[in-house]
């Protein structure tokens, strides 16, 4: 079985961010940038399965600092072919150009499983893993929290609110988006890393041309005002429920 | 002439016996130490014949003279007196045998006669006295004041608990029996023989008189029959010595020969390249089996250990017990790790270094919890919180997982601005470290600390967002590899700052920087920072323009004090502020562990953990009456000791403050 999981970078919310002159981006000045969390949870997922089913495992993400070191960790746990795409991921934050240009290279490599994150922090139009499913033809579930493979299918494990837990099964080849994995994503020491780098091999593969379509448009970028409207009301119970009361006649809630 | 046929009432071939029995014993003997030794070479290699000098030195002192073991009163007089009643006798016997089987057979004289006879005699049965008054403390203490820490532990198995029972009452009796019956057949000869030298023998003549009912022909066979069991225990005793406890008169001064000779804050690197620490037990090197095996069970390094006080799972002593079993299981199957010993006990240790120091025979039990520690990292089996923190540490430098940016936000509000040692050649450069950086609790006391250099005209400076994590704490751990990447970066901004000296807040970063950094390169002189206030105060250059009169008492940090020695330093500054200094029961060496290192700060708490080491630790400073602070000079115990005051239920009756707080104020 082929399993493929993506990740993407995304802003490090450790460091302060700026918007930048344009007004429409973030000053990428002092931008560092980290893996999304889910797409981590993805690949600890697809690495358990390579675990317990003997998959071949695939990593892919776009070129951007800090790609290599995800790439490197990912074969310190297990990953057997790491793929670097060539260009400027961010020269647009849009989903569905991502989508659509992953979806090109996933074809060659064939995969029966892609496994993503469910969401990042800066998705603007929509998470990309119901784009690549679309773009592929393939089914998708998302928010996802545990894969396993069962006779040439996965049966997946789904948390609804409410502590309802679904599983579902589902055909081969899909698209999962992954909420969590079934165990948090492992710790693999700097030795292991530094040893992955001497001897694994990035696949370096171009960014097919991105095509905007269907994605947003950013107008204005900005941060939350912040404003000091709030009042604080003091008193005895009684007190701050009289003055409540007076308060919604006077904006005419009540 | 006084003197003794060594052979009195002995037949021809009991005494040929005597010595075909002898060969056998030392055969028996030869091959056991043979056994054991080819067991510790199944060992990785390891060097430890440098310094030969020293490690005798160390042996005439540790092993003869038993310096540690002296140090707990009951137990250095017990040990003491038997090992030295044992030696006096061994040579005693060895004398007689020697003067009649050798020169007198041989060469027609004796040396033990006349006065030196009659001291001879004199000096065994005074010896022999002393060694019945260890062994009867020995029996004492083990059956009756029965301490916990000559308990077995509870998660033993009943055959390893039986086991060491019988070991440890083995050696008992044997020694008790040997010293008896040798006196029983030293009262039977004099009652026969009646010598009027015998006063000089006082035990045996009383034992002698004893005898006077029984008669001549009766004592004779009595005196030849205590005689044989005399030799047999004897040869035995001998013999057994490499199959039980009694090993330790050999592996005892082996391992304190072969101790390691570095500064005790040197950690002995991760050994294979892949470093990948201890998986089996012969992963170990031949020294630290050596350990296992030299362990006499004394329980010290127990009642020494913070993590065991507070109920974690780990002993000391049980550890070492454990492994030393593992080490001649061949038959169970039981693996290293999970069987023998669990990853619970290795994640509880703090690194405190009690249980080495107060080892008689200096043991390096976290030598081996730090070799276990870093397969446990190497397979990622760590908690949550440490596996945040070490990818905090390697992302961002600091375990804090914050921006390197605003390692410098606490020196926001200081009017002159600190020199940055990147730019400008400095004297002293201050490593700041990241509790003292980020920690919200230390921000205003390393602002004060900037304070108290600033007034005291010193010329310093710092590495601002350059600075990492030094990675003491990281290689405690077990994780090597970011320890040295850590290393790496450090260094490489060193190497470009020019200065003299570095002087640091937390002891943590002074011990790695001081023993471990100089491998790497850097060998300017690090100092703590009560080091160089000490020297400032002494020089006359430091101001104290206000007495404070606070009774204070004195927390001594683990790396500072046990591994680098430093306990004068703030003492002398604590006097010199004006303060009166009184002493908690744990301190200097013993002092007791605030429970933060090795990584344990970064850890989860143990749900097995009843009393926090700090918590029982504020207790302490809280039961000296009058004693209103307690002053501390390492940045994670203020954050521990403060955490623990509250959790305690001690506020308002102690304060927990640091040492530079207190000169700030005195300034
Ligand atoms: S170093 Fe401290 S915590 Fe660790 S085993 Fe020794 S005494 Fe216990
Ligand atoms: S390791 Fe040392 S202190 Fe601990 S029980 Fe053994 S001999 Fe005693």
């Amino acid at each position: 079985m082929n399993v493929v999981a993506l990740f993407k970078l995304v802003p490090d919310l450790v460091e302060e961010l700026e918007i930048d002159q344009s007004g429409t981006a973030l000053n990428t000045d002092f931008l560092r940038l980290i893996i999304n969390e889910l797409d981590d949870h993805a690949i600890e997922q697809a690495i358990l399965l390579k675990e317990r089913s003997g998959a071949r495992m695939t990593v892919i993400g776009s070129d951007a600092e800090g790609a290599d070191d995800v790439l490197y960790t990912a074969v310190a746990k297990g990953a057997d072919q790491l793929i670097k795409l060539m260009g400027d991921p961010n020269a647009v934050i849009n989903n569905h150009a991502m989508a659509r240009a992953t979806a090109i290279v996933l074809k060659e490599l064939q995969p029966d499983l892609i496994l993503t994150g469910v969401q990042a922090h800066n998705d603007l139009d929509g998470s990309i893993g119901p784009l690549v499913a679309e773009y592929l033809g393939m089914p998708y579930v998302g928010y996802v929290s545990g894969v396993n493979v069962q006779n040439g299918r996965i049966v997946v494990r789904k948390e609804y609110p409410g502590g309802l837990i679904a599983e579902m099964e589902v055909d081969l080849p899909a698209v999962v988006g992954i909420q969590s994995a079934e165990q948090p994503p492992r710790y693999v020491t700097v030795n292991k890393v530094r040893q992955a780098m001497k001897t694994a091999a990035i696949e370096e593969r171009p960014l097919p041309a991105l095509d905007v379509s269907g994605g947003a448009a950013i107008r204005r970028m900005f941060k939350p005002e912040s404003a000091t409207r709030a009042k604080m009301i003091e008193g005895s119970t009684e007190e701050v429920t009289a003055r409540l009361l007076d308060i919604f006649k006077e904006i005419g809630a009540l | 002439m006084p003197f003794r046929e060594t052979f009195w009432n002995i037949p021809h071939w009991a005494e040929i016996g005597q010595y075909i029995l002898g060969l056998l014993t030392i055969l028996v003997f030869a091959y056991g130490v043979f056994r054991r030794v080819k067991r510790w070479r199944m060992g990785q290699p390891e060097k430890r014949f440098d310094q030969i000098g020293k490690r005798l030195w160390s042996v005439l002192v540790d092993a003869f003279g038993q310096a540690r073991t002296a140090q707990d009163a009951y137990a250095g007089i017990m040990h003491l007196t038997i090992f030295w009643g044992m030696v006096a006798l061994f040579i005693g016997t060895a004398l007689a045998t020697v003067d009649w089987d050798v020169t007198h057979l041989f060469f027609g004289f004796q040396f033990l006669i006349n006065g030196a006879y009659i001291l001879y005699e004199l000096i065994l049965d005074i010896f022999g006295v002393l060694l019945l008054v260890g062994l009867g403390m020995a029996v004492y203490r083990r059956y009756f004041i029965r301490p916990p820490r000559l308990q077995p532990a509870t998660a033993w198995q009943n055959a390893l608990a039986q086991n060491v029972d019988r070991d440890d009452a083995y050696a008992l009796v044997m020694l008790t029996l040997i010293t008896l019956s040798g006196y029983f057949v030293e009262g039977l000869r004099i009652a026969v023989s009646k010598p009027e030298w015998s006063p000089w023998s006082p035990v045996g003549n009383a034992l002698a008189s004893w005898f006077i009912v029984t008669g001549d022909p009766t004592n004779r066979t009595l005196h030849l029959t205590l005689w044989t069991i005399h030799i047999l225990v004897a040869f035995i005793l001998i013999a057994s010595i490499p199959f039980t406890k009694l090993f330790h008169i050999l592996a005892a001064p082996l391992n304190i020969f072969f101790r390691s000779m570095q500064p005790a804050g040197t950690l002995i690197p991760a050994r294979n390249d892949d470093q990948v620490g201890v998986k089996e037990w012969r992963d170990f090197t031949w020294k630290q089996l050596l350990d296992f095996e030299a362990c006499v069970r004394c329980g010290r390094c127990q009642d020494a250990c913070p993590a065991f006080a507070s109920g974690a799972s780990l002993s000391p002593r049980n550890f070492i017990i454990s492994l030393k079993t593992h080490l001649w299981d061949t038959s169970s199957g039981h693996r290293l790790h999970g069987d023998v010993i669990s990853s619970k006990e290795l994640w509880a240790c703090t690194s405190c270094r009690a249980c080495v120091q107060v080892c008689p025979i200096f043991v390096d039990h976290l030598a081996s919890i730090v070799d276990m520690r870093r397969y446990l990292v190497n397979e990622g089996e760590i908690d949550a919180l440490l596996q945040k923190t070490l990818a905090n540490l390697g992302r961002y430098g600091n375990s804090f997982g914050q921006s390197e940016r605003l390692r410098v936000k606490w020196t926001q509000p200081i009017q002159a601005v600190i020199k940055d040692a990147r730019k400008e050649a400095v004297e002293y450069l201050w490593f700041v470290g990241d509790y003292a950086s980020y920690h919200v609790m230390f921000s205003d006391i390393t602002r004060k600390t900037a304070q108290v250099f600033q007034k005291a005209d010193l010329d310093f400076g710092i590495l601002y967002d350059a600075e990492r994590n030094t990675g003491n704490d990281v290689r405690r751990v077990g994780e090597e590899g970011l320890y040295e990447s850590l290393v790496e970066k450090n260094a490489a901004v060193m190497s470009k700052c020019k200065y003299n000296t570095i002087v640091t807040t937390d002891p943590h970063t002074y011990n790695t920087l001081k023993n471990e950094y100089p491998a790497n390169g850097n060998n300017h002189p690090v100092l703590h920072y009560t080091e160089l206030l000490d020297q400032l105060i002494a020089a006359g250059k430091l101001q104290i323009n206000k007495k404070l009169n606070y009774k204070v008492t004195y927390h001594d940090p683990c790396y500072l004090g046990r591994y680098n020695g430093i306990y004068d330093a703030p003492r002398r500054i604590i006097r010199a502020l004006g303060c009166e200094l009184t002493e908690m029961p744990r301190h200097g060496d013993r002092a007791f562990c605030c429970g933060a290192g090795g990584g344990k700060i970064w850890m989860e708490e143990q749900p097995e953990v009843k009393e926090r080491p700090a918590e029982s630790r504020v207790r302490e400073a809280a039961g000296i009456p009058g004693v209103s602070t307690l002053v501390t000079t390492c940045p994670k115990d203020l954050v521990m000791f403060c955490d623990a005051v509250k959790t305690a239920g001690l506020e308002g009756k102690i304060l927990v403050k640091d040492l530079i707080e207190l000169v700030d104020e005195a300034m």
